[in-house]
């Protein structure tokens, strides 16, 4: 089998994969999901149900493109996320890290931007999960830490979208804002993927020349305190700096292929000796 | 009453005080978000800062189509026209 028809065979099976993220949006927004969200009057006992239903089909959907071909990947130190209540930060190279990521935390919250309120098969799963709308500005960052107060895990993606390739790590200031006023650590993980595929402005038939790599690495906590003494506004500033560096440095490890070790491994060595 | 520049040269100061921005690098037509970094949070931060030098009753509308630093220049040298808020 030559090259040319392993392409073309990943685009196919790319397209039908995506195909059927999109059907089983709509499928599952109609029926279990709804279903899922009126079993129960407590909120967030229904907000849990729906959120432990997407994250088993976001893992069904990785487990259809692996099997497929399309994809293979790790997890690295994935006890770390099994904790409630944590604030998750990562880096965004490609389209389907919230994927992995929701897979891998069968109760999380996320922010959902406006685009896909309006998209018609994603907006039903948004709805139902009961994730956070961007559309409240200022507001948003009080509901995140509304959210990590009431001892919910919530993910975010500081870049606010996917990483344009070969340009500088550039993060909003609303993860570090979130932190400082949840008072909660940051929870890092490093998404990477090689050869770089799904990226901003990359469509999705334009398939890598060989098969994507993903390695997912949860890193060890980012306290807040060491920044707490100053005013929020320069904390954050200063924080979302520092985790700049630290994402720049892990990814830099990641790719490099160093495998396992975190910017603060002498942190996680010394806890792990306690 | 402040002139322009006046205001120009405080809005400066305030916004290095508040948000370690070099002043070199605030222009009348550095935009506020793009060039200077000021994210919305920060606005609240901003016009709170403003109400309390100023002693004027801020807004909001009056600075929803403030963009750049000229434009917010525009916008305080108008409230100190207005008469200060009883304290």
């Amino acid at each position: 089998m030559g090259r040319r028809w392993n392409g073309a065979w990943r685009i196919f099976a790319t397209g039908f994969s995506f195909a059927c993220f999109g059907i089983g949006a709509v499928l599952l927004g109609f029926t279990v999901w709804p279903v899922l969200r009126l079993s129960s009057g407590n909120r967030d006992v229904a907000d849990a149900r729906v959120q432990r239903a997407v994250s088993r089909s976001m893992r069904v959907f990785v487990w259809l493109m692996k099997s497929l071909g399309l994809l293979t990947y790790e997890i690295r130190g994935l006890e770390k996320l099994a904790a409630r209540g944590q604030f998750v930060i990562a880096n965004h190279p490609t389209l389907i890290d919230v994927v992995y990521l929701v897979g891998l935390m069968p109760e999380v919250d996320c922010i959902v931007k406006q685009a896909l309120w309006r998209n018609v098969f994603l907006r039903w799963p948004v709805y139902w999960a009961g994730y956070i709308s961007n559309e409240t500005g200022e507001g948003l960052v009080a509901a995140c830490a509304a959210t990590l107060a009431r001892g919910r895990s919530l993910v975010v993606f500081p870049e606010g979208t996917r990483t344009k390739p070969g340009e500088p790590l550039n993060f909003h200031r609303g993860a570090a804002q979130i932190a400082l006023t949840a008072r909660v650590p940051l929870r890092p993980v490093t998404i990477t993927c090689d050869p770089i595929t799904l990226f901003k402005g990359n469509s999705w038939f334009r398939v890598p020349p060989q098969r994507p790599h993903w390695v997912i690495a949860v890193g060890d906590p980012i306290p807040v305190e060491p920044y707490l003494n100053e005013p929020q506004a320069l904390a954050a500033r200063h924080l979302t700096q520092a985790l700049i560096r630290w994402f720049e440095v892990s990814i830099k490890q990641q790719l490099g292929g160093s495998p396992g070790a975190p910017p603060d491994a002498g942190e996680s060595q010394h806890r792990r000796e306690q | 009453m402040q002139s322009t520049q006046e205001v120009f040269e405080q809005l400066r100061s305030v916004l290095q005080d508040l948000f370690e921005i070099d002043p070199a690098r605030v222009t009348l037509d550095a935009h506020l978000y793009n060039d200077l970094e000021i994210d919305s949070i920060d606005t609240i931060d901003l016009i709170l800062r403003l109400k309390e030098l100023t002693g004027r009753k801020i807004q909001p509308d009056q600075f929803r189509n403030v963009r750049t630093v000229g434009d917010a220049v525009t916008a305080i040298h108008q409230l100190l026209q207005q008469k200060p808020a009883a304290a």
